[in-house]
């Protein structure tokens, strides 16, 4: 009887054990309230905005003097053309390979970071496509902007890099085992992704809710438009010399007079200047640009937080009386050494949150489509408007005009001329100078001689003009090969 | 008389409770609407209360039970008789056939007379005598006793009764009280000590034993009083501390170790988890700096996850309690060993348990000990009871100790003129023929620093002698139902950086027991509460203080300002002064609350139900002040005033109702536990940066910032909840076996995985209870044989890893006025439990009575479907994905303790203790591994830590720079990552223990320990001090170890060190390179004199003169000698960059009222 019943309590209290036991809801949790999931994240104009968004944050965040973001190209690309002479008594051991050409595949270089937005592209471009409850017009620019950002970081990655993985979508198992596609692939996704982007982008700067557009005179020019992608679809075909076609993208911006034209050497990097196609906003407090940060040397010159100043070999480029030295280059003299600067941002950074922003970081400008069109007219024997577009850019810089000194150049003269000022007019943004010596042909030529010039005793070799695949990469996907060279 | 009425009333009360029992239930039910189920268990409940009623009166003697006879009769058959006695008396009468036969006829005449009476009436003169036992009434015959007399002895049995007390007359409950010999009965002691063992064999022995004391044997008798029980002085009697109860080592089917507060309270450390530091066989301990809230990492048996949490469960009188902090506290602490995925959250919560409140630390091993908690024990379990008071008079204890620590050692550096030398050689290498003038220059060579300046930086820097001071005290007391104990402590330690910046805490806590008049109901409730303030800057200068250049110059100005030291031009030339570091202030401040209650009633004599319930709450505030001292004048215009105001918050509540089912079934004890467990974190943490203070007045006061904005966020929950459940059966204490299994349910996994099985079998089997063992090795007193199997998990993944998530990403100038979010990370949907099976055998040996004990363990840990941080390639987006990874770690090692009783005499003890383990850890498995992400890093066959490195062959005679071997073993000075990694390197200790000398003369105790570790260990000054080579300077930065001299000067030298370069060009790769080959990696064993204390306990007639209960004056030092041949700092830290475990000495009393 006794034991009986104690039997009999165990069962009962094993079997409320149990039952509560299955009880789901004490082990359920909701997400964090601090975080918001990849489902829910486009289902909602702000979050899906917000979400776009973070790539400009990203590239406007990057540090020069640091390979994440691409923006700094605009002082990497530099280091490793013939445009900066990196200060080696900073003691930079990164900044020393890519400035001296002896990168390892130890470096990581952009590769990582890159990667990382594009996924965040391709998570964009999947959820949008699928996803019902956006606001059709903020649904179609964000599909826009997310074409045009994955063409813009492919064309820097297959420039800086050669052969690359082709990652379309998310899914890790694909994407850890591609294999390398030609750069003629690339090029054909960069043009089709900037196809849709010209179809699917705004024709207006667009303010934050991607709906409304800013009058005309008073845009804040920091969403990519249609004619960004116009813009980035013309350095496209002309990187692939698809003359033509670069030609008539270039156009297609050139003409649109409504929002663009040239300005004056000083207003050529204020923020929202009728020049600017496409500006990121700094999002530090107290800063206008980065670039203004690195590259303005303070009185005592270079140092490890200003490493690097302009090359000689760029300084002395410049025809005597270019109005571009004055206004775009300044300089410092410490203990007898001159040292010349970019001087196209010019505001430092300062410690006081009051400081108005004056500048914003531009990313494309409308004197870039003037040497495009150029070179792409001349390059199709149009010698006489390619001098008039050429002469756009050389009058502003208050030189001798083509068309008045040399009317009857030669076509090889003038492509010579135009890359001149490709050099000269594009200094230190976004590597223009490595990515044009590389695209032309004449990287072994002119770094045969800045190399060794550069302190790197085993000189030039043929493979350095494109950066090495990071090592973690060859370790861990087992269908890559090593860039060639490395 | 007065006694019968109340017994013959109180029967009547029963009865007539029984009768009405089904009524009044009834009635009851309709009122209230009990569930069905309730009611059962209250009907239940008290038909057994009238069971044990009953059973308890029975011991009354019959003999005084009366009943009245009438009977008159003459001769009638005798036999014919006793049926109408047993008829009208309720007595069952026994007897032999022989004795009464039945043509044997009596004549009765009885009215009203009483049993006995009527009894002696029938049987006179018969020649029969009689016995009354019971009921039952024996008759046989006077003469002629006979074969049937043995058989008639067995019912001349008595019933025992009696109570098991300690010697402070304290009730045992759950004694054990057994018949010596073959066929014996036993029971186990009710809730206030008593027994009652019926019909036992008046010359019968009883066996008393009970966990912790000394089995005691006791001849039977009806009323035994109080039977005291001496407590155990063997060690194997020691009561341990397991998951939901306790056992002894001696009747323990798992691997436990059990540190008590003794050797806790000897040792001068600010976390208790460094007092087990060397005492704990299979526990490895390292601590990550020198500070007071050092991060320290534990490893139970070796680590058995390859990027998971490996940390042990800690639980708190009861209650889990946290492994790691979370994230944003003081950085230079040191992690807690975070590998893998998990956040690197710096400090140790443990710093935050006062090491003065603990009764005893068990460390838990095995699956047999872990298995019942599942999920979370995969890595062992660390148990901490907390102290409780004890009955008897309130007692004052105080314990009061003041110290000083220092760095104990320094590295030899190179002084001015070996500097000035290398620095020289270094430009002339390069081709710089005169030092680079100017404020950016080289100003050590110059003539902007004065150059005849040579400073011992390590002095200056980390030179300091810290204070240590910690005074404790409780008071306790209590009677035997209620006790109670109330503690405070006052803990502070400083630093030996220059100024004052002290960690500081009080504490306080409580701990009441209280049991019901009637034994069944308990209570205990306990709560501790630390609360810490810790000043500790965010910069370790250590790593300046090896690194500063000695001709560097002085760190203040004359008005206590950094000194940036101007030159002619007002240009700054010392940036890299480490003393501007200091004026930035960090303070944390930590709050910790611990918890617990436990109610327990005694259903009945067999079953106990229990609940536990806890509470703990970790909060940390953390405000780090960014001062505009720190910034040199050139920096001042990008620079301002900030503060982060960090609020960080963990709080976890549990509940764990238990049932214990205890039963004595055939010779063995049966014991049942079956529980319930569920349980809930929260991890909150905000913070804030507000920046554009107008002065250093305000910084504390966020309105007076010209911006905020926020710094960092979690909000996390975790949920879990179990049923668990032991069976525990001890045959004669010689056959042990115990089975545990759990079921558990966590929130980190995605849905379809949230559930898992775990459980264990162990059995043991004590040998020397064995006849043919103790007839023939009187030697050995002790030897036990145990085995145990099992499966635990892992879910030490951090929270959410399974969804897929976006961060915001918080703007201090908003992009266009947007909140932007960013995805942090690769989600996986499909995570489960890690699980790891794990074998333990281990051998017991005691010999000549315990004095000697051996313990022997053999261990071996399979840990699979491991919880992984998958390499992926960058391409993928991320670097990694948590993922389960088919591939299998095996964790194995042989664990020995010795310990023994050298000597032990009236005035002269010496005890030693030795432990000794030999770990290894290897990647078994990987299938796939061709194929996986990880070929060519991971190392299958390998330790888990090993991983592969450059050759070194020495510096290039002709070029001075370093080479390596290439894969086919050619020198090279570009070797390839990663074919030319040809020598693996294992930084996993070898094997560790410690080795404790106790000795007491008279009134002296000397306690030493020395605990040692074998092991590799990167050598990180030894190719470039702090990223620096030799012959480089970085405003100010640019000290070399002296042992680099040996260098490479001129095309043909045969050296070790690479010609000096003061650039950092081409050099790099291959100085780069050497930190990544073999050279680098360098022995870093040790024996360290771990601790040592030395006490002199005052003379009792001294003490009472005094009206002191005791007095003890004491000394103790740790870390105060260490033999390696590591040439860095330290080689516990394995590095020459952060504060080494400090040299602490102190002296203090121990005064007890």
């Amino acid at each position: 009887m006794k034991s009986k019943n104690i039997v009999k309590g165990m069962v009962y209290m094993m079997g409320l054990l149990f039952f509560t036991s299955s009880c789901k809801k004490l082990v359920e949790v909701d997400g964090p309230t601090t975080r918001i999931s990849s489902e829910d994240i486009y289902s909602k104009d702000a979050t899906a905005i917000g979400a776009v968004t973070n790539l400009y944050v990203s590239l406007g965040l990057g540090s020069l003097v640091a390979t994440s973001e691409l923006s700094s190209l605009s002082c990497i690309g530099g280091l490793s053309a013939d445009e900066l002479t990196l200060y080696l008594r900073a003691n930079d051991p990164v900044l020393s390979t890519f400035y001296q050409n002896a990168l390892t595949n130890a470096n990581v270089a952009y590769w990582q970071a890159t990667y990382n937005r594009l996924f965040q592209v391709n998570a964009a471009i999947e959820s949008l496509s699928a996803t019902k409850s956006l606001t059709p017009a903020v649904k179609q620019q964000l599909l826009g902007e997310a074409r045009f950002m994955r063409a813009f970081y492919y064309f820097y990655m297959v420039n800086l890099y050669g052969d690359i993985p082709l990652l379309l979508t998310t899914d890790y198992t694909k994407n850890s085992i591609i294999a390398k596609s030609p750069k003629s692939q690339v090029y054909s996704q960069i043009i089709s992704d900037l196809k849709e982007a010209q179809d699917l982008l705004a024709d207006q700067y667009l303010k934050n809710d991607c709906i409304a557009s800013y009058t005309i005179g008073s845009e804040e020019r920091l969403r990519p438009t249609k004619w960004s992608a116009s813009t980035l679809l013309a350095r496209t075909y002309l990187f692939i010399q698809d003359w033509s076609n670069a030609e008539l993208q270039s156009s297609i911006v050139i003409d649109h007079k409504e929002l663009y034209g040239i300005e004056s050497l000083d207003g050529a990097f204020l923020k929202n200047n009728r020049e600017a196609i496409w500006q990121l906003q700094s999002v530090l407090q107290g800063n206008n640009t980065l670039d203004a940060t690195v590259f303005l040397l303070p009185a005592s010159g270079p140092s490890s937080r200003n490493p690097v100043y302009l090359s000689d070999d760029l300084i002395k480029s410049f025809e005597p009386n270019d109005k571009r030295v004055g206004a775009w280059i300044n300089s410092v003299s410490v203990s007898g050494s001159k040292y010349d600067y970019p001087y196209k941002y010019k505001i430092p950074q300062t410690g006081t949150s009051a400081s108005p922003v004056t500048e914003y970081r531009t990313v494309m400008r409308l004197a870039e489509l003037f040497l495009i069109r150029a070179e792409a007219r001349a390059e199709q024997n149009n010698l006489t408007d390619a001098i008039s577009d050429i002469d756009v850019i050389r009058e502003r810089a208050g030189l001798g005009l083509v068309r008045d000194q040399n009317p009857s150049v030669s076509r090889d003269e003038l492509l010579n001329l135009i890359l001149g000022e490709r050099k000269r007019e594009l200094f230190t943004e976004w590597g223009h100078r490595w990515l044009d010596l590389k695209r032309t042909g004449k990287v072994n030529e002119v770094m045969t001689i800045a190399t060794p010039k550069k302190g790197n005793v085993l000189g030039w070799r043929n493979y350095q003009q494109y950066y090495p695949i990071p090592l973690w990469e060859l370790n861990t996907n087992r269908n890559l090969t090593p860039t060639e060279g490395y | 008389m007065l006694a019968k009425a109340i017994v013959n009333g109180l029967l009547s009360t029963a009865k007539e409770a029984s009768k009405t029992n089904d009524k009044m239930y009834s009635i009851y039910t309709k009122k209230t609407g009990i569930p069905i189920r309730l009611y059962h268990k209250i009907l239940l409940v008290m038909r057994l209360t009238t069971v044990i009623l009953i059973a308890s009166l029975m011991q009354v003697s019959a003999a005084t039970f009366g009943q009245r006879i009438t009977m008159t009769q003459k001769n009638i058959p005798l036999k014919t008789v006793l049926r109408e006695l047993t008829k009208q008396s309720g007595y069952g009468f026994f007897y032999d056939g022989k004795a009464i036969g039945d043509n044997q006829k009596v004549t009765v005449a009885l009215s009203n007379a009483e049993f006995d009476e009527a009894l002696k009436n029938v049987l006179t003169g018969l020649n029969l005598s009689y016995k009354i036992d019971g009921k039952i009434v024996s008759i046989r015959k006077i003469e002629e006793p006979s074969l049937l007399d043995n058989l008639i002895a067995r019912f001349q049995a008595i019933d025992v009764s009696g109570r098991v007390v300690d010697a402070d007359g304290r009730g045992l409950p759950g004694a054990s009280v057994s018949v010596k010999g073959k066929g014996n009965k036993a029971v186990s002691t009710g809730t206030n000590g008593s027994f009652y063992l019926k019909g036992v064999n008046e010359d019968a022995t009883l066996i008393i034993s009970f966990i912790g004391y000394v089995t005691k044997e006791i001849k039977a008798a009806k009323e035994l009083g109080d039977v005291v029980l001496e407590l155990s002085t063997s060690k194997l009697d020691e009561v341990q501390v397991i998951a939901y109860g306790t056992t002894t080592q001696r009747l323990s089917t798992g691997n436990v170790t059990t540190i008590k507060a003794d050797v806790i309270e000897k040792q001068p450390v600010n976390n208790p988890l460094l007092a087990l530091q060397g005492r704990v066989p299979g526990l490895f301990i390292e601590q990550a700096t020198g500070f007071a809230g050092t991060g320290v990492k534990v490893r139970i048996q070796g680590q058995n996850s390859m990027h998971s949490g490996n940390d042990p469960l800690y639980v708190i009188n009861g209650v889990p309690f946290n492994s790691q902090l979370l994230p944003n506290g003081n950085s230079i602490l040191g992690n807690s060993g975070t590998d893998g995925f998990l956040t690197q959250s710096p400090g140790n919560p443990l710093s935050f348990i006062n090491p003065a409140d603990i009764e005893s630390i068990d460390v838990l091993k095995d699956a047999d000990a872990t298995a019942i908690y599942g999920s979370r024990a995969a890595n062992g379990a660390i148990l901490i009871t907390t102290k409780r008071g004890k009955a008897g008079d309130t007692r004052v204890d105080l314990n009061l100790q003041s110290g000083w620590s220092k760095v104990p050692r320094k590295l030899d550096l190179m002084n001015r003129d070996q500097y000035l030398e290398m620095r020289r050689e270094a430009l002339k290498n390069d081709g710089i023929e005169n030092p680079v003038p100017g404020p950016y220059g080289d100003n050590d060579l110059n003539g902007n620093w004065d150059a005849t300046r040579d400073v011992d930086w390590q002095k200056e820097l980390i030179g300091k002698t810290a204070g240590y001071q910690d005074l404790q005290g409780s008071v306790s007391g209590g009677n035997e139902r209620t006790i109670f104990m109330i503690g405070s402590g006052y803990h502070r330690e400083t630093n030996v950086f220059p100024g004052d910046f002290a960690d500081q805490k009080v504490s306080l806590r409580f701990d009441i027991n209280n049991t019901s008049a009637n034994q069944k109901f308990k209570i205990q409730l306990s709560g501790a509460y630390l609360a810490d303030k810790n000043e500790l800057p965010n910069r370790d200068l250590t790593a300046d203080a090896v690194s500063l250049v000695p001709l560097a110059p002085d760190l203040y100005t004359g008005s206590g300002k950094v000194n940036w030291s101007a030159d002619e031009s007002g240009a700054s030339t010392f940036f890299n002064n480490p003393i501007r570091y200091l004026f930035n202030s960090f303070l944390s401040k930590t709050n910790n609350l611990t918890s617990s209650a436990l109610l327990s009633y005694q259903l009945l004599p067999e079953l106990a139900v229990k609940s536990s319930f806890g509470y703990n709450s970790l909060s940390a505030n953390d405000i780090y002040k960014n001062r505009l001292e720190s910034s040199s004048p050139e920096d001042l215009e990008y620079s301002s005033r900030n503060t982060t105001f960090t609020d960080t918050k963990m709080s976890s509540w549990s509940i764990e109702p238990q049932l214990t089912f205890n039963k004595n079934i055939s010779k063995g004890k049966l014991e049942v536990l079956l529980g319930f467990t569920v349980l809930q974190r929260k991890s909150d943490q905000m913070g804030i940066f507000a920046d554009g203070f107008s002065n250093d007045l305000v910084m504390d006061d966020i309105l007076s910032a010209q911006t905020v904005h926020a710094s960092s966020s979690i909000n996390a929950v975790y949920k879990y909840n179990a049923i668990f459940s032991r069976i525990n059966y001890n045959w004669e204490n010689k056959y042990l076996i115990n089975l545990s299994a759990r079921r558990d349910g966590s929130s980190r996994f995605g849905a379809a995985n949230q559930f898992h099985n775990f459980g264990s079998v162990a059995a043991a089997w004590i040998f020397s209870e064995e006849k043919f063992i103790k007839d023939n090795l009187g030697f050995l007193s002790f030897g036990k044989l145990r085995g145990s199997f099992g499966t635990l998990g892992n879910d030490q993944i951090g929270d959410y890893q399974f969804l897929s998530l976006y961060v915001p990403k918080p703007r201090s100038v908003p992009y266009q006025g947007l909140v932007t979010y960013e995805p942090s990370k690769l989600s996986n949907p499909f995570l489960q439990w890690e699980e790891t099976k794990k074998w333990q055998f281990g051998l017991d040996l005691g010999f000549v009575k315990d004095r000697i004990l051996l313990n022997m363990n053999y261990y071996a840990n399979h840990s699979s479907n491991q919880l992984s941080f998958y390499t992926l390639p960058y391409a993928t987006g991320f670097q990694n994905i948590i993922k389960n990874l088919d591939c299998t770690i095996r964790n194995s090692g042989w664990e020995l303790m010795l310990s023994s009783n050298n000597v032990s005499s009236k005035h002269f003890t010496w005890s030693t203790s030795i432990n000794f383990t030999v770990p290894k850890t290897i990647l078994s498995a990987y299938p796939d591994f061709e194929k996986s992400t990880e070929s060519t890093t991971a190392l299958v066959g390998q330790s888990l830590g090993a991983f592969k490195v450059y050759h070194f062959m020495g510096v290039d005679p002709a070029t001075g720079i370093y080479q390596f071997a290439d894969k086919n073993g050619n020198p090279t000075s570009t070797p390839n990552d990663p074919t030319d990694r040809t020598v693996i390197i294992d930084p996993m200790p070898k094997f560790y223990g410690g080795l404790q000398n106790t000795i007491r003369y008279r009134s002296f105790q000397l306690d030493v320990l020395f605990s040692f570790t074998r092991q590799t260990g990167l050598d990180d000054i030894l190719f470039g001090n702090n990223n620096y080579l030799p012959g480089q300077f970085n405003f100010g930065l640019g000290g070399q170890p002296a042992a680099l001299s040996d260098r490479w000067r001129k095309p043909g030298d045969i050296a070790t060190i690479q010609r000096y370069t003061s650039s950092a060009d081409l050099n790099l790769p291959w100085a780069n390179a050497a930190t990544y080959s073999d050279a680098a990696w360098v022995d870093a064993s040790y024996i360290r004199l771990k601790n040592v204390s030395l006490s002199y306990q005052l003379p009792d007639k001294l003490t009472k003169s005094v009206h002191l209960r005791n007095c003890n004056f004491f000394a103790q030092g740790q870390n105060l000698w260490t033999i390696t041949g590591y040439k860095g700092l330290d080689p516990e830290t394995k590095n020459s960059v952060s504060l080494p475990p400090l040299r602490v000495i102190t002296i203090g009393v121990k005064v007890g009222l």
